[in-house]
């Protein structure tokens, strides 16, 4: 049995089941043991990009601060949206969803639609049907990543992302909490759509996920000519992340795969290693503690709303 | 747009059909040469596949992916084929139900729990999530009715004469008895915390009440609780001794499995199983092959000696069928009353 179901089961078995019986909550135990595996795939992830990217930032890394005290919040944000509360409510929240759809469609005579019924040849292939909802998911997110930066009040969110100066691989999951509620739906929809669980390739995941943590380290690390057009590197993605890039008009939105921002040009493979931040960020979203960061982000998008009703009355 | 609606689903109930269950025939097991212990099929509800092994030897044959998540199963009334429900796929997978191959592909409604009725004359599925309850034709597979009930439904079991399906209800703790002629629900009222297994029996149907430590005993006339019968922490599902003097009702937060003298109801006997037994299926050789939901295991339980060993399958394993078995679970006492099993 591979390690992940061990510890699901036992997390299921000696902790969530009697708390569930405790609370008469009896008939939410198979959500119980979806959320456990979710929860113990999100602490793999973290051990995983710990035990790899660790040693790489200390080795080669390209910024060296005083103190990390930045740094500390984002390991919160990372425990947060990876083994806490988030996947909890996304995924309670999924199933709801799942189901009300679902019912709509049957109700209205239509079985839902699965990526093996829409590409017969992907059934039985189940290895090749989860690599292609990977890379479906991966340009979804791309097109996410853009509109975050277009749209003004929510770049205003997703500026907290950018506000970081001190740019680790912790920094990946540094997200205001709109802006991940957001993601959320938008790849809820698409899940609903032509969803594969997750727990079925747990290490195709987690590979996805490594590689999503890594390109934010602080590590000079480029995958050259070839590889940085392949799969996004630290460089590449730091590009995304520099002081220069900042706002609306970016570069290098990808998150896995660059070939997303090769095909619509938004790549940039020339710049190197740059400073990174968002100099029109309040200070409060780079270095305040996590509720201050999150009360920024609200401030800005508030303030971008504002602005953009004025400008509408002028007009 | 219901008419729309129930026309749609017909005619893909029809597709279903053309795979033939023309043949309604006695549920009575076949006969197997002794040494032949056939297949244990196990389906890993969350590994998305099913588990196919050798019951004599033990040995992991084969693991074999269908789409999300399988959970239960059904004979065909003629026996030709093993219908696996895949639930969030809203597929039914149908399977040669001596070797566990895939044979074909169906689509179906969230099939979670599926049953044929006496007779074969329906199949009731239910949809646990999508919270619906079908009730098909059991020799066309055409969708009949579909009864909205918002509420979990879960477990089934029929009345000896067809007449009745009961269904147990796990998020509002309520049976409900559906009146298979009318196809229209006769009452609904509760019987515990999280209703799971539902077992008809000598004129009477059990209930597992997996958020208590009992079986509900209840009137089928109106669903009324007669008494109670204390077995361990989360009762889930009930099953016949091959024999059938005896009933096995699994214990799911506690983790062991009692067994029942059919007479009395009186608890004769309680063996350890842990991890969240939940299904079990009876081997030749008169073992329980016992489904861990929550060990990624399958137990193998001598009931004589009281000892198990167990078998490394997929995540949450959930039904289990033996192709070699002698009798099915949930087909009755000692004759058939229902052809398939869960």
């Amino acid at each position: 049995m591979d390690p992940f179901s061990f510890a699901a089961d036992f997390v299921q078995q000696h902790f969530l089941v009697p708390l569930l019986f405790r609370f008469d909550l009896m008939q939410w135990q198979e959500s119980a043991y979806g959320w456990a595996l979710f929860s113990v795939y999100g602490l793999a992830q973290v051990a995983l990009t710990f035990a790899i990217c660790m040693p790489l930032e200390r080795w080669r890394p390209i910024e060296r601060w005083p103190d990390g005290r930045a740094v500390m919040t984002d390991v919160l944000y990372t425990i947060i949206a990876r083994a806490g509360l988030l996947p909890l409510v996304t995924f309670v929240g999924f199933y709801h969803a799942q189901a009300w759809f679902n019912g709509l469609l049957l109700d209205a005579g239509w079985l839902p639609p699965t990526l093996e019924s829409m590409v017969p040849g992907l059934a039985g292939q189940p290895i090749l049907a989860f690599i292609v909802y990977a890379i479906i998911l991966d340009f979804a997110d791309y097109w996410r990543h853009r509109f975050s930066h277009k749209v003004g009040w929510w770049y205003a969110l997703h500026s907290l992302h950018h506000a970081q100066r001190q740019m680790t691989f912790w920094s990946d999951d540094r997200n205001h909490i709109l802006d991940d509620l957001i993601s959320a739906l938008w790849f809820g929809v698409i899940a609903l759509l032509i969803g594969i669980s997750p727990f079925q390739f747990p290490l195709l995941v987690l590979l996805l996920r490594f590689i999503e943590s890594l390109s934010h380290a602080n590590v000079r690390l480029s995958f050259g000519s070839l590889g940085e057009r392949l799969l996004i590197s630290p460089r590449f993605h730091r590009a995304h992340h520099g002081v220069l890039a900042a706002g609306q008009r970016s570069c290098n939105y990808g998150a896995v795969l660059p070939w997303w921002d090769v095909m619509f040009g938004t790549a940039d493979f020339a710049r190197g290693f740059v400073r990174t931040g968002d100099p029109s960020a309040e200070e409060a979203m780079a270095t305040g503690s996590y509720v201050a960061q999150q009360q920024a982000g609200l401030r800005r998008m508030s303030s971008m709303l504002r602005h953009r009703r004025e400008r509408a009355r002028q007009a | 747009m219901i008419e729309k609606a129930q026309y749609q689903l017909s005619r893909r109930a029809a597709l279903t059909a053309a795979i033939g269950v023309a043949a309604i025939s006695t549920p009575e097991r076949p006969t197997f040469a002794a040494a032949d212990q056939g297949l244990a099929l196990v389906l890993n509800s969350a590994s998305a596949s099913f588990s196919v092994i050798d019951v004599a030897s033990r040995k992991l044959i084969r693991t074999t992916p269908v789409l999300r998540e399988p959970h239960h199963w059904a004979l065909l009334p003629d026996q030709s084929a093993l219908l696996v429900g895949d639930t969030s796929a809203n597929t039914l997978f149908h399977l040669n139900p001596n070797t566990g191959e895939i044979v074909q592909r169906t689509p179906m409604s969230d099939p979670y729990q599926l049953w044929f009725g006496p007779g074969g004359r329906h199949l009731v599925v239910t949809a646990l999530a999508v919270e619906h309850v079908d009730i098909y034709d059991g020799k066309t597979l055409q969708l009949l009715k579909r009864l909205r009930l918002p509420t979990m439904p879960s477990h089934i079991s029929f009345a000896p004469d067809g007449n009745t399906v009961f269904v147990s209800l796990q998020s509002n703790g309520r049976l409900v008895g559906i009146d298979l002629r009318t196809l229209t629900t006769s009452w609904q009222v509760s019987v515990g915390k999280a209703p799971a297994g539902v077992f008809w029996h000598d004129h009477q149907v059990l209930v597992g009440i997996m958020g208590g430590d009992y079986v509900a005993v209840t009137d089928p006339a109106n669903g009324r609780e007669i008494r109670r019968v204390k077995t361990g922490r989360g009762a889930h599902n009930l099953f016949y001794a091959p024999d059938g003097q005896s009933i096995y009702v699994t214990n799911r937060v506690e983790g062991s499995v009692s067994l029942l003298n059919a007479a009395t109801l009186d608890v004769v006997r309680t063996y350890n199983v842990p991890n969240g037994p939940d299904c079990i299926a009876f081997a030749p050789d008169g073992r329980l092959w016992v489904s861990m939901r929550w060990g990624g295991r399958v137990a193998v339980l001598d009931p004589k000696t009281g000892t198990h060993e167990t078998i490394a399958v997929g995540r949450s394993p959930h039904g289990v069928f033996l192709t070699r078995s002698p009798t099915l679970p949930g087909a009755g006492r000692p004759a058939a009353l229902s052809l398939s099993t869960a």
